[in-house]
């Protein structure tokens, strides 16, 4: 399973605790030191990391708990509320609505997996009966339109794009419109990968969104991704109104937790991820059945959700 | 971040106290750059090894030597073992009058084509005719990607009789064994006189064997001069096990006495890290092999030599 990795060592840090003869101080460092360095070690971004240890550390007081509570179920309560802080924002992750259009424009970094994503989600959402099509603003790389023409050939989805045309926010805006007059419900707008040390790109990315006012911008990260995560994500989520993530790639040994800062930094929740190559490789992401599942902890929403 | 050392001037010689702090910051300091933990560990473990028992100078702080060492250590895993010219390579192939062939490999994404695109405009640059093979034969649009940058290069070196071009694509389309591809595109290449051959392949994840088999074949009946791993600035922990598997990979699936594994590596999108320069260390530590190419932009002009010496300093910062 994703990220399964991590949590078997971070489960096992847990129950280290179980066999400590006293729970002081001491064997709670001991613990943390292993949870942190099993989220180094997954890419997990290194302030969240340090941010995640002083969170549990102070939410421990040790003298208060002299008394008769449980120290171990605390300390454990304690861990999964900022490992779930890790993986979901707390805010409600965004839904189609059936009947009217749907704008979704997706953004990331070069190559992580933008325009296979947006047939992926096209193709998810067709199948859901949805009326879905795909709009190509990405007038930059080489073969772009190629590829998302071909991929939408297979899926049998409709799509928009221009080989001649330059210039992306046009064709963004037209392909939109035309699939909003002919009552689309599901329209997808794949974009150019950009980072944020090119402030063109953008620029441009913000002349797109304004162009079609999406009514969600999909943030797609690379599972493999280390440190440099935290800030392009954030940059991102700074120039346009990122309202999801989504995780690619993680068919592959990458155990996707340098892509968690991303969720933090645009304060977003993941809504897919990509597990494979082809268009059926994809799935719903739902961050609190993940952490426990992750966990191998049947309750611990229960734990989480006082 | 190294303020922490000030307290420790002035020992005789250095203990193993003193250098399990430091040693604990050092390897923070280079996983915040991005050096995959294990590589991080594995390094402080040895310079620390290195230091433990060392009688300090009069005017040495236990803070710069260790500085020091770490910066040696660094710099080592980045300078390669032997020098690397491809240039040269390629030019005593051509009095050989042998096509120069290099092969591009690495997982999904990464900046395989386009880097491929900008080595051969440097080698258009050199006047050496470069034909491309286009062998992923999977990924939609990945002809018409190789197609599109054959176009602008040869709009860019059009040579003076168009039946000559100096770039070439060779193309089977899609959904055709990659290997076979390679094979006609280099006999192609002999045939025609062209200089290089760069071969495109299809992403893959390190542990998908059938396309690992599959890339192993594709080396093993071809034989590049030079086979390239390319991998983003990027990545993080995986740097390492991308690596350890392509190799292994490369050596287990070819069943061959002395198998080809990666030569070097091209580091992409070197551009988007800012000093997070670590997978840099984690890749050339790992393979051993040179960082031949860094990537830095879309366009063909961004394709540089590593900096050693930026990057320690980016590193070390
Ligand atoms: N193994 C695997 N590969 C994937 C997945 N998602 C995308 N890919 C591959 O990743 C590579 C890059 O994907 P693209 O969709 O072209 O990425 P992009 O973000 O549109 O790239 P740019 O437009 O150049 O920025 C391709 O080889 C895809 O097939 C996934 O979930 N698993
Ligand atoms: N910023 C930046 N982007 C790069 C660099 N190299 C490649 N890219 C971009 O990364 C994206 C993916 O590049 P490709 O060359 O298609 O990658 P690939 O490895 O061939 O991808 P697959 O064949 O799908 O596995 C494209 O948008 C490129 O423009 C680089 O050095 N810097
Ligand atoms: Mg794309
Ligand atoms: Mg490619």
């Amino acid at each position: 399973m994703v990220l399964a990795d991590l949590g078997r060592k971070i489960t096992a840090a847990i129950r280290s605790l179980n066999n400590a003869t006293v729970i002081n101080e001491e064997a709670l460092d001991a613990m943390l030191k292993e949870i942190c360095t099993a989220l180094l070690e997954s890419d997990v971004n290194v302030k969240l990391v340090k941010q995640l240890r002083e969170s549990v550390r102070n939410s421990i007081d040790f003298d208060e708990m002299a008394g008769g509570l449980n120290k171990r179920r605390m300390i454990q309560t304690a861990v999964f509320k900022e490992l779930m802080k890790l993986v979901d924002p707390g805010t409600k992750p965004w839904a189609p609505v059936k009947g009217k259009p749907n704008v979704v424009m997706f953004v990331g970094l070069q190559g992580s997996g933008k325009t296979t994503t947006c047939t992926k989600m096209a193709y998810y959402y067709q199948r859901k009966g949805m009326k879905t099509a795909l709009v190509c603003a990405d007038t930059f790389r080489a073969g772009a339109f190629d590829q998302l023409k071909q991929n939408a050939t297979k899926a049998r989805i409709p799509f928009y794009g221009d080989y001649t045309e330059s210039d992306p926010t046009k064709i963004a805006a037209e392909g939109v419109q035309k699939f909003k007059d002919e009552n689309f419900e599901m329209i997808v707008v794949d974009t150019s990968g950009r980072h944020k040390q090119e402030e063109s790109l953008f620029e441009e990315m913000l002349e797109v969104s304004n162009a079609v006012r999406p009514d969600n911008i999909i943030f797609v990260m690379d599972a493999s991704i280390g440190q440099a995560c935290e800030a392009q994500a954030r940059a991102f989520k700074t120039k346009v109104n990122v309202a999801s993530v989504i995780i690619t790639k993680l068919d592959g040994h990458a155990r996707g937790g340098g892509a968690l800062s991303a969720v933090a930094a645009t304060q977003s929740p993941i809504i897919f991820i990509g597990t494979g190559e082809h268009i059926d490789e994809f799935e719903p992401f739902k961050a609190k059945s993940f952490v426990s599942k992750l966990l191998g902890m049947g309750d611990m929403e229960s734990l989480v959700e006082k | 971040m190294f303020n922490i050392f000030k307290g420790l001037v002035g020992t005789r010689t250095i203990t193993k106290d003193q250098l399990g702090l430091i040693v604990d910051k050092m390897r923070v300091l280079l996983i915040e750059k991005n050096v995959a933990a294990e590589i991080a560990d594995k390094l402080c473990v040895s310079v620390a090894e290195k230091l433990e028992g060392k009688a300090l100078g009069t005017f040495e702080g236990v803070n710069s030597v260790v500085r020091n060492a770490l910066e040696d250590a660094l710099t080592k895993i980045l300078t390669p073992k032997k020098p690397v010219n491809v240039l040269r390579d390629a030019l005593a192939s051509k009095k050989n009058r042998q096509p120069f062939v290099v092969t591009f490999c690495g997982v999904n994404g990464v900046g395989k084509s386009t880097n491929l695109a900008k080595i051969a405009f440097w080698f258009l640059e050199n006047d050496l005719r470069v034909l491309i093979a286009a062998c992923d034969t999977f990924r939609a649009g990945a002809v018409e990607q190789l197609r599109t940058h054959r176009t602008r290069l040869n709009n860019m070196y059009p040579g003076e009789n168009p039946d000559i071009p100096k770039v070439f694509l060779y193309e089977k389309g899609y959904g055709k064994d990659a290997a076979g591809i390679a094979m006609e595109a280099i006999q192609y290449a002999r045939d025609n006189k062209f200089d290089v051959v760069l071969v495109d392949t299809a992403g893959r994840m390190q542990d998908n064997e059938p396309l690992m088999r599959a890339l192993a074949k594709l080396i093993k009946v071809n034989q590049p001069d030079m086979v390239l791993f390319v991998g983003e600035a990027l990545v993080g922990n995986e740097a390492v096990d991308q690596v350890v598997k392509f190799n292994q990979a490369l050596a287990d699936f070819s069943q061959a006495e002395n198998p080809r594994i990666i030569d070097g590596i091209v580091l992409t999108k070197f551009d988007t890290i800012d000093d997070k320069v670590g997978a840099a260390v984690s890749m050339a530590y790992t393979t051993g092999q040179p960082i031949v190419f860094v990537g830095t932009g879309q366009t063909y002009t961004d394709l540089k030599n590593l900096n050693t010496k930026a990057v320690v300093n980016a590193l070390m910062k």
